[in-house]
Parts: C-alpha cells; sequence; structure tokens
C-alpha cells in the first residue's frame, strides 16, 4: 500500500467555520487496546473527529481499520469485549447542557446515556433481538428503565415507534417472537428500539451490511427520515462507498487503526487527498460506469502489482465473438427440496428453490446469475454441477448430456467444471498444506504422475500470483483474498472449461476483490474459461459479465447481455434492483419511499402445487423478460 | 503449544504422567509378594514412617497396593476406552457422512442405548458374563460406545456440510478419500478430546463395579475393590477408604483438567 | 393432533427397542440360568426340572414373547431372590428412589445454576477460578466415596444423621427425610458440579451473543442483563443436560443405595444382579429405561415451554 500521513484532526474539528453549534460528540486522541494471548493489540491508534448536530458522519474502513471499535468505544461497550481505552477524550454533549468525557464516565452514567441519549444499532439483525421475549417487551424495557413509564404507557410508546418505522401490521408484530420477522423487520425493530428515547446521537455500525439490496435501500431511506424528523446526529460506520456516497454529510476514512482523511462528502468523492483514499476509489465498483463498454473491463486499481501502468493496459486480448460456441446448455433446470416432518420424517412440503431456468453459456463468456438470498442462485450453480441432484431438465456441457451420467461417469465429467466457494475460511480444510489442496483434483482425476503434480502446482500459484513459499504452507497463514486464490488455483488445476463462482469475492475486501475480480477476468482472457458468475452485487455483475439472468424465487425473470439488460430492465423486479443499489457517487443520491414493502412471497409449496413453466418475452434480440406466469 | 501452558493444564498433564508411569511400572518395579502378603500382625496400621500409607485389614502395604491398582484401573479403563472408539467412530462417521435413513435408523438405536443408564448396562453385561477383568473392558466398552458415537455423528454431521467437503467433491473425489481425507481430520480433535474425558469416566466406572462386587475380583487389587474392602473399617481405619479414593480421585482430576484444555485448545468455539 | 400421535408412535417403538435390547443383554449367559441358580454341582434332575418350569427350553423368541406379554397384561413375573410378585415389589422401591432422585436434582438444580452464572459473569477471574476448581473436584470423585465421605463426617463423627435404612415417606416423613438425605446429598454433589460447568459454558456462549451487545447498549443494567436476558436463554439447553443426567442418577443409585442400605430400586436391581434374578433383572433394568427415556420426553416436551423457536416448529 502507497504511504499515507495522518493529519492532525484537533485543528479540522475546531476549525468549525459557519456552524457555530458545539459537536455533539468530539473525539480526540483515542487509543483502545485488546488484551489477547499474544500481548496487547492496538485496535484504535490516534483517532480525533467530531460529529455536530443534524449531520451524518461516515465512517469508512475495510477491515481491521478500527472503524467499530471507535463507535463501541464511544459507548464503553468495547470494555465488555475485552478493549481498553488508554487514552484520548470522548467528550460528549448531553441533553442539559453539560459536556462529559465518556472515557472517564462511571457505570451507572453510561448506563443513563445508552438507549437514552446515544442509541445504537448493529450489523447482524437475525441475532440482535432476544429469540426469547417478544418484540413487545423488548422494546419496553428500555423504556421502562429510562425514561419510568409504567407498562400501558411503555405499550402504547412501543406501539407508537414500531408505526414510526413503519414496519406493516404494527399491533401484530408487538406480540411476535424474533424468529417469525424477516431480517428487515428485526432491523427495523432494532432501530424502532435505538430510537425509543429519541437519542441525539445514533450510531450505526454496518446496519446493512447483512441486508440484500432492496432491504437496504429501505433502511437507509428509514434512517435519512428518521435523522430529519428528529433532528439528530448520526454516526454511520460501514466498509461500503457506495453507501457512504448516498447516506454522508461527512466522511473520515479509517485504516490500521488511524484516520487517514477527513472531509465533506463531496471533497472525498471528488478530490481525495491521500493515496489509500484513492486506491479505496479506484477498487469500488460503479454502477453505470460499464455504460457504453462493450465487453467486461478490468478494474483500475492502484498498486504496484501491475506489470503495466493501469491507464495504458490495453483491454485484455479475448477470443473474437465470432469464434464462441455454446458451452453449457441448461434447459427447463427445475430443483426442489423437501421440507420433512413429523417422527417418520416423510416430507410435507418442497421448496422451489430453481423453477425453470433456461439459458445458454458461450465459450469464452461470463454469464451472471443475479439475485438477492434465497433466490436459488446457488442451488442453480449447484445443480449444473450435480452437487445437488436436480429434479428434471437438461444440463449440457460441450455437448455431454451431464444429467444422464452415472456416478463414475460425473466424477470424471467434473474435471471440465470446477467450483469456487463463497467462504475463503471454509472452502480449505485446515489440516491440509495448501500445495496437497491444490493438487487434489489432479489427484483424484489422474492428470499428472507424482513427480509432475508438484511442478503443476508450483505453476498453478505463479498463474494466481500467489509466492511459491506459501506451497507449503496452511490455510489459517493466509489472508481472505490469499484464500480464495488459493482455491481459485484449485479449481484451474483440472483445466476445466466452466468454473462456477458462487458469490467468490461476496466476503472479500473491497480492494481485494477488485484484485480478484482482476485475477479473473485476466484467466478468462488467456484460458478461454467461462465463468458462471453468481452475485448479488449489481456493481461487481456490471463489470464482470457478458451476459446477465436476474433471478427471483428460482425463476429467471430477465435475461440479456449485460447491456441489455443494465441499461433497458423491463421487467420490475430488475428495475426495483437497479433502483435500489446506492451508487458511489454522491452526486447520484436516491432516497426510495421507505415503505415500499415486498410482502415476502416464499418459495416453499405443498406436494401437490404444480407450477406453471416459465413463458418469456423477447424485447429486443437476446434479451428476454419473464411474462407474469 | 503456548495455550497448553496454564496452570490446569501443566497440573493436570502432570498427575497424568506421573499416575501413569505408576500404572506400567507397578508389576515390574514391586515384587510379587509385597502387595498380596498377609500378616496379620500388622493390620490396620495407621499411615507412618514404615508404610507410608498405612496397611489395610490383611495386613498389606497399602502403598503397594494403591500402585498395582493403578495398573489394573488404567488398564481395563484404557481398553474399555479402546474399545468404545474402535465400535463408535465407524459408527458415528458414517452416520453423520451418509445422512438420510442410515443415519435416522442408527441414531434411534444409539438413542434408544443412551436410555439405559451406563453403570447399569456395564453392571448387567458384567454380571451376567461373569465379572473378570477382560468382561469388565468388555461391559465398559459397550456401555460406552453409544455415548461416543452420538458426539462423533453430530460432528461427523457438522464437517459433512462445510464448503470444503463439498469442494473435494466438485474436485471429484469418492466417498473413501473424503471420509479419509477431510472428515476424519477434523473430527479427530474432537475425539481425542472426548476420549481423555471418557477415561476419566471409565476409571469412574470400574471403581463403581468393581466396589459393588461386579468388577476385578481378588486375589487382583483394583482402587474399587479396595474401597469396597474398607467399609467395614471405615471406623478404625478411614485411611482405607481414603487412600484408593484419593488414588481415583487424583487420575480422574488429572485427566479431566487435561481434557478441559484440550478442549479449549482444539474447539474455540467453547472458549 | 399429528404431533401427539407421532409423539406416541415414537414412545412406543422406542420401549419396543428398550424392551428388545433389555431381553437380549440378560440373555446371554454362556452357562445357564439353572446351574447359576442351583450350583454346578447340582443334581442334573432338579436342574432339568429348573429348567423346565422357567421355560428356558423354548426358542429365545418365545422367552420374550412371554416376558412381553406378561408385562402388557400386569403380570411382571415372580422374583427368585424376593420370593414375591415383581409388579408390587418394583412400585415401593420405585417410590423409594424416586425420593432420591427428586431430592437429589432439586439440591444440583438449585446450587448449580446460580453458581454457574456467577462463575460466567466473572470469567477466568477469581471466583470462577475458586468455583470451577470446586466443580472439577466435584465430578472427579466417584458418589460412593462421597457417600463414605459424608457418612464419616455427618454419621460417624456428628451423629447427625442415620446412615443407612429405608423409611416410608407415607408412615413418617420426617424421619424418611432424614435416611434419604444423605444418600440423595452424595448423588447431588457429583450432579451439581457437573451441572456448574455445563450452566457456565452455556452462559459464556449466550453471554457473547450479539442481543446481549444490543441489550447493554439500550442501558440495561448489568444485573438484568444477565439474570433476565442471558440466564432465559441458557435455560434451556441446561435443562436438556439436566435431563440427560437423569439416566446418569439412576445408575448411581445402584451404588449409592447399597452403600447406604437403603432398599430402593438401585438396591433392589443390584441385589438382583448378584444373584442372577434373571426376571428381577430383566424387569428393574427394562422398567429403569423405560423411566429416563420418559423423564428425556418430558424434558423436551418442557422446552416448548421455554424456546419459542421450538413452538413454531
Amino acid at each position: 500500500m502507497a504511504s499515507f500521513v495522518a493529519r492532525s484532526n484537533l485543528a479540522q474539528s475546531e476549525k468549525a467555520p459557519s456552524d457555530a453549534t458545539q459537536p455533539i460528540v468530539a473525539i480526540s486522541n483515542l487509543r483502545v487496546e485488546f488484551d489477547t494471548d499474544d500481548g496487547p493489540v492496538v485496535g484504535v491508534n490516534d483517532v480525533s473527529f467530531a460529529v455536530r448536530p443534524g449531520e451524518t458522519l461516515c465512517v469508512v474502513g475495510e477491515s481491521g481499520s478500527g472503524k467499530s471499535v471507535t463507535s463501541l468505544s464511544l459507548m464503553r461497550l468495547v470494555e465488555f469485549g475485552g478493549g481498553r481505552i488508554t487514552s484520548g477524550r470522548l467528550n460528549f454533549a448531553r441533553q442539559n447542557g453539560a459536556t462529559i468525557d465518556l472515557a472517564k464516565a462511571d457505570a451507572a452514567t453510561m448506563r443513563a446515556i445508552r438507549g437514552n441519549e446515544i442509541g445504537m444499532i448493529f450489523q447482524e439483525p437475525m441475532t440482535s433481538l432476544n429469540p426469547v421475549f417478544t418484540v413487545e417487551s423488548q422494546l419496553i424495557d428500555g423504556l421502562m428503565a429510562h425514561k419510568r413509564l409504567n407498562r400501558a404507557a411503555a405499550r402504547k410508546r412501543a406501539l407508537e415507534l414500531l408505526e414510526h418505522v413503519r414496519i406493516p401490521e404494527p399491533e401484530r408484530r408487538l406480540k411476535q417472537y424474533p424468529h417469525e420477522l424477516s431480517g428487515g423487520m428485526r432491523q427495523r425493530v432494532v432501530i424502532a428500539m435505538a430510537m425509543a428515547c429519541e437519542p441525539r446521537l445514533l450510531i450505526a455500525d454496518e446496519p446493512t451490511t447483512a441486508l440484500d439490496v432492496t432491504i437496504q435501500a429501505e433502511i437507509l431511506a428509514l434512517i435519512g427520515r428518521l435523522k430529519h424528523e428528529n433532528g439528530m446526529a448520526v454516526l454511520f460506520i460501514t466498509h461500503d462507498m457506495a453507501v457512504v456516497a448516498q447516506m454522508a454529510d461527512r466522511v473520515v476514512v479509517m485504516y490500521r487503526g488511524n484516520i487517514v482523511e477527513e472531509g465533506s462528502v463531496e471533497e472525498i468523492f471528488r478530490a481525495p487527498r491521500e493515496d489509500y483514499t484513492r486506491a479505496l476509489l479506484a477498487a469500488v465498483p460503479k454502477l453505470g460506469e460499464m455504460r457504453d463498454k462493450p465487453g467486461p473491463e478490468p478494474m483500475r486499481i492502484l498498486g504496484a502489482e501491475r506489470k503495466a501502468a493501469p491507464s495504458d493496459a490495453p483491454p485484455p486480448r479475448q477470443a473474437p465473438p465470432a469464434k464462441r460456441r455454446p458451452l453449457l446448455e441448461v434447459s427447463h433446470l427445475t430443483t426442489r427440496f423437501p421440507v420433512k416432518g413429523g417422527v417418520l420424517r416423510r416430507t410435507v412440503a418442497r421448496v422451489h428453490a430453481v423453477e425453470d431456468v433456461s439459458f445458454t453459456l458461450l465459450t469464452g463468456e461470463t454469464m451472471s446469475l443475479v439475485g438477492e438470498s434465497g433466490c436459488g442462485k446457488s442451488s442453480c450453480g449447484r445443480s449444473i454441477l450435480r452437487l445437488v441432484e436436480p429434479e428434471s431438465g437438461k444440463v449440457w456441457l460441450d455437448g455431454a448430456d451431464i444429467r444422464s451420467l452415472g456416478a463414475p461417469d460425473l466424477r470424471r465429467a467434473r474435471r471440465d467444471m470446477q467450483m469456487i466457494f463463497q467462504d475463503p475460511f471454509a472452502s480449505l480444510n485446515s489440516y491440509r498444506r495448501l500445495s496437497d489442496q491444490v493438487a487434489e483434483p489432479l489427484q483424484n482425476f489422474r492428470l499428472a504422475s507424482r513427480s509432475e503434480i508438484e511442478d503443476r502446482v508450483a505453476t498453478l500459484f505463479d498463474r494466481v500470483e500467489l509466492p511459491r513459499s506459501f506451497l507449503r504452507r496452511y490455510p489459517h497463514e493466509l489472508s481472505g483474498g490469499q484464500r480464495q486464490r488459493v482455491a481459485i488455483a484449485r479449481a484451474l488445476a483440472p483445466q476445466p472449461k466452466l468454473i462456477v463462482a458462487d458469490e467468490s469475492v461476496s466476503a472479500l475486501d473491497v480492494s481485494v476483490q477488485a484484485q480478484v475480480l482482476n485475477l479473473l477476468m485476466e484467466l478468462q482472457a488467456d484460458l478461454g474459461l467461462s465463468f458462471l458468475f453468481i452475485s448479488h452485487d449489481m456493481a461487481v455483475v456490471e463489470r464482470v459479465s457478458h451476459h446477465i439472468a436476474v433471478m427471483y424465487l428460482g425463476r429467471i425473470v430477465e435475461i440479456g447481455s449485460r447491456r441489455a439488460v443494465f441499461e433497458n430492465p423491463r421487467h420490475p423486479y430488475t428495475q426495483a434492483l437497479l433502483k435500489a443499489v446506492p451508487i458511489a457517487d454522491p452526486s447520484r443520491r436516491h432516497f426510495l419511499d421507505d415503505s415500499s414493502y415486498r410482502p415476502l412471497s416464499s418459495p416453499i409449496f405443498p406436494l401437490n402445487h404444480a407450477p406453471l413453466p416459465s413463458t418469456y418475452e423477447e424485447v429486443e434480440p437476446g434479451h428476454l423478460v419473464l411474462v407474469a406466469a | 503449544m503456548k495455550r497448553f501452558i496454564t496452570p490446569k493444564g501443566v497440573v493436570g498433564f502432570a498427575l497424568i504422567v506421573v499416575i501413569a508411569a505408576v500404572g506400567i511400572a507397578a508389576p515390574l518395579v514391586i515384587p510379587a509378594d509385597m502387595a498380596t502378603r498377609m500378616t496379620m500382625s500388622l493390620r490396620l496400621k495407621p499411615p507412618g514412617f514404615e508404610h507410608l500409607l498405612g496397611t489395610d485389614q490383611l495386613g498389606r502395604d497399602l502403598l503397594y497396593r494403591v500402585m498395582l491398582g493403578a495398573h489394573t484401573s488404567l488398564l481395563i479403563a484404557g481398553a474399555a476406552v479402546a474399545m468404545s472408539v474402535a465400535f463408535g467412530l465407524p459408527l458415528g462417521i458414517v452416520s453423520g457422512y451418509m445422512g438420510g435413513w442410515t443415519d435416522t435408523a442408527l441414531m434411534r438405536l444409539v438413542d434408544t442405548l443412551l436410555s439405559f443408564p451406563a453403570l447399569l448396562l456395564a453392571l448387567t453385561i458384567s454380571a451376567m458374563l461373569g465379572p473378570n477383568i477382560p468382561n469388565t473392558i468388555l461391559a465398559i466398552g459397550i456401555a460406552f460406545t453409544p455415548f461416543l458415537a452420538r458426539i462423533i455423528r453430530g460432528e461427523a454431521l457438522r464437517v459433512a456440510q462445510m464448503p470444503y467437503v463439498e469442494a473435494a467433491r466438485a474436485a471429484g473425489a469418492n466417498h473413501f478419500w473424503m471420509i479419509v481425507r477431510h472428515v476424519l481430520p477434523n473430527v479427530f480433535p474432537l475425539v481425542i478430546v472426548q476420549a481423555t474425558i471418557s477415561l476419566a469416566f471409565a476409571i469412574l466406572a470400574e471403581a463403581g463395579l468393581s466396589f459393588l462386587g461386579l468388577g476385578t475380583q481378588p486375589p487382583q487389587s483394583s482402587w474399587g475393590l479396595m474401597i469396597q474392602a474398607s467399609r467395614d473399617y471405615l471406623d478404625v481405619a478411614p485411611w482405607t477408604a481414603l487412600v484408593p479414593g484419593a488414588a481415583v480421585a487424583l487420575s480422574v482430576l488429572g485427566l479431566n483438567m487435561f481434557g478441559d484444555v484440550l478442549r479449549d485448545v482444539l474447539d474455540p468455539r467453547s472458549r | 393432533m399429528t404431533y401427539i400421535f407421532n409423539r406416541l408412535l415414537s414412545i412406543i417403538l422406542t420401549l419396543f427397542l428398550i424392551s428388545v435390547i433389555t431381553f437380549a443383554v440378560t440373555n446371554i449367559l454362556p452357562g445357564d440360568v439353572a446351574m447359576m441358580i442351583l450350583g454346578t454341582q447340582s443334581n442334573p434332575t432338579a436342574l432339568a426340572g429348573l429348567r423346565h418350569s422357567l421355560g428356558l427350553e423354548d426358542p429365545l423368541v418365545v422367552q420374550y414373547w412371554r416376558w412381553m406379554g406378561g408385562m402388557l397384561t400386569g403380570d411382571f413375573g415372580h422374583s427368585l431372590v424376593f420370593k414375591v410378585q415383581i409388579a408390587t415389589l418394583l412400585v415401593q422401591k420405585l417410590k423409594a428412589s424416586a425420593l432420591i432422585v427428586v431430592v437429589s436434582m432439586t439440591i444440583a438444580i438449585s446450587c448449580a445454576v446460580p453458581l454457574g452464572v456467577w462463575s460466567a459473569v466473572y470469567r477466568n477471574r477469581w471466583q470462577d477460578t475458586v468455583s470451577s476448581t470446586i466443580a472439577l473436584f466435584g465430578i472427579s470423585l466417584p458418589d460412593f466415596f462421597w457417600g463414605i465421605v459424608l457418612i464419616l463426617i455427618f454419621a460417624r463423627a456428628l451423629g447427625w444423621l442415620p446412615s443407612s435404612g429405608f423409611v416410608d415417606p407415607a408412615q413418617n416423613f420426617p424421619s424418611a427425610i432424614e435416611h434419604a438425605f444423605l444418600p440423595s446429598l452424595a448423588l447431588g454433589l457429583g450432579l451439581m458440579a457437573q451441572l456448574t460447568r455445563v450452566t457456565r459454558s452455556t452462559m459464556t456462549g449466550v453471554l457473547n451473543q450479539e442481543f446481549i451487545r444490543v441489550a447493554r447498549a439500550k442501558g440495561l443494567g448489568e444485573r438484568v442483563v444477565v439474570w433476565r436476558y442471558a440466564l432465559a436463554n441458557a435455560i434451556g439447553p441446561v435443562m436438556t443436560v439436566a435431563g440427560l443426567q437423569i439416566g446418569y442418577l439412576f445408575g448411581g443409585i445402584i451404588v449409592v443405595e447399597s452403600l447406604f442400605n437403603y432398599t430402593g430400586m438401585g438396591w433392589t436391581t443390584y441385589q438382583a444382579l448378584l444373584n442372577r434374578d434373571v426376571p428381577l433383572i430383566q424387569t428393574s433394568v427394562f422398567v429403569i429405561a423405560s423411566a429416563v427415556m420418559l423423564i428425556n420426553l418430558v424434558v423436551d416436551l418442557l422446552y416448548f415451554v421455554v424456546d419459542p423457536r421450538i413452538r413454531a416448529t
């Protein structure tokens, strides 16, 4: 990484030219350490910034930057996780006008402030609520503790809060348990809890990272609306530059426990001063920047690994479109999973994971399956490889009928189709050496003699730009991005024709993600590989794909070339999806109505349900849209 | 490696090493008659200079008796645990890995067996076959197998669903290699932890069986037998019970301590 | 409705399996029962006569059917040792053992849960070290050893409580409790140690969950967070483990009751085993295993009350 210079931020926060209002929070020279088995580890080194009333300050950084630790320190929750504030001040302007240093506040004072004057929402809505208490009881206990309301008054207020965050059927939700609510609804409840006592500051720690993009848009809009209605300040922590562009008034960029740069959102995006900020911005795929470009292009990232200067690099040579022939043909593929119940474990219903899916993938091209969670894109990839067995339909790989193969032939056919998984940590066996794991396909398929295997594996490591010294190492010694490269090397080993990349970059930091995407595009150009790229990230998909298929509830709702689908989306779901994606450009903010609530359709049907086949309308040559069934 | 060096780990390990050493060395080092010679004049002497831990009701030196008892108790417990692992490991792995009907059927059988208290099962088998050392090993081994099988099956199930197993399938591995290369190495740490803890319980079980007369039989000595023999002399010579009792306690304690530390090291989730 | 039906089916299936296993285990004698009863030197005619009267000549399946059929009609057989109907014998003995089991469970749970929670809250500090060390000692000593120590202290040295015998609570409640106390304590101490450890580890896991952090962020006091929010989630798994430990308890009563001459189910089973009283062994083992299974079933059902997520499925 290029070097950066940490600015003196005390000077900046004292500047306050036009607004003479006192900041709600002023952090000065915060330093936080953690006690680990290997000695103290610094989480935050020297951080100073301020949040003014009514403004949204976004703290952005990759993993390990210390952004979450900073917010947890403000709430003095970091001590519960083994952290210590070793120095610095956390000045907070209280309701009554007095300013106190939260770093020195005692437990009783902190309890009075938490949930009352400062509210906080976290990343994982699925685990943020106590599973054994009702929604109502979790809303009222904070109210009763801080505002001294009796139970009846607290209940009334709880209902008001739910209406305020626009949860549908609020009376019903009060009596429900968390597991009966979807992720988006749970996050609304968590926000309601944080807003209950009308705090002056809301800290939001990655509140939408775990949500689908359409739900994310709703929640971001909700936070924006609540901020305006209540006049509160928001400290928003995220790793997603697009969300920053959408939400922030001011931005603080963090790296490895230090502040790299600070400024208004326009300053940061238009004229970043530091190399790290520029590198971060360059690595973020912007929705819409591939408009008018014919095919996928590597990202122009900053960094020393590039062999030629990035701006001069010619687009990677690809096989001319005329030479491409169909590699993978999927026809009416259907996969359903049984839902078991009863003591004899009989099937009581079925999940229609993949329903009547058809598409064709050419050699040397990337087809992306894109959709939100539960749409069936992962199941589709697995069904094609027969890692799960489809119920019906046909799959041809280079002329071979994959579905009709018996077990030994199927094993052999796997040579030609490989998979890269989402979780770089769990897709490698922690007990085997990296070289052994990359060699495994070669051994299984008897593709090389013992002596040759070593050389082949070393060559593969070179290809994915990993040093040969890593050959003897174990997975836990590598970072997420490096492990993903090993997974790519393993997938390349049998020289497949098709690689299914199932959310392979979703778990990586954005700068690492860009490098891995570039690697994949390079490999495609050099080796003529085809990719079935499965992802939920529209901006990434726009970058790497030739063709796109949008999936919803197991069906393809729209399919066509990348240009056709992105520049001329016709299906309402595609349009909603594209509208919801935040763009990493502050001048292109758009807020959805935060109550655009789509009733959750479920892909679970009773046993006797016979779904209709998918019928499509061709709106342009090669661009198909699902006709409402 | 560093994480083993906690006070608990060191003490536990030391206890195990000492007792194991005693158990292995005892029959070789102690002259055969020292532990069996009955000298009525020396009976029920309290711990003192000549007999460090006192003597029992037949005048036999308790120190030697308890050392020989270590040999018997550890032998039985170790063999029983080895047997339960030998039966339970393949059962658990096949059940967890194959899933489906095989798993359901096997686990129903195992769950039913778990309704039988382990001690009761061991006692019954031992009583039915006739109590002696091989039968005691068999009884305890069979009684512990269901528990081990269930735990291993749970872990095998978890491992079988991990992406690296699916990746191996995508890379063309067959069932045999998947189990050997991927499932076994990842299940193994749990097996080690459970075996250590089972060893502790096996020692307790053997003591219980012998105490009830359905385990080791005289003239062999085991700790449980010694406690049983001391029942009539509790008032006048409590050390005859406390010495073997302490021996059981120390060995089980050592194993439990070390097992705890093993679990902390090998299974970060339980921290 | 179907759920109840399914559950009943499951119970019947398991009871059947239990009976088969019991029968299998009690009939693996290399020798034979008659010889075991009369001795190896006895008169061959007497042996043959006894074999015949016990029905040992018939194939195993028939013997099994005879036994099961008898049980289904209420005839539990005749004890060779006690010379009475097993049914009447067992009812009395079960009540006696139930007393100990209930008392020891109560002592164990009421002490273990608060101790375990306390340990988890003060994790890795001196309170945790002390309590965890004591718990470690507790699980490392056999029940009968605790029993011996308790006898030495409370019965011999202090003379506060009797060290043997059983008194029917229906006839003399205070005396019954006096006689049941030491055996219950002997059983309960090991159980309490085990449950303390389980509570501690479960609570530690719960306290690391996200919703605990959210509760603190709401400004709830630490006491509420631990004893209401966290414990409500930990109680389910702890209850499950406690239920599983019932099986262990029913094994322990064999040893403890013998030590204290407390004539309950355990003592009876032990006498049966010693004397190869096969009908009594069979029926005792069957009854004990069935009791354990049914208690575990009840614990399963209790989970419905405790965890709303289970109610949904």
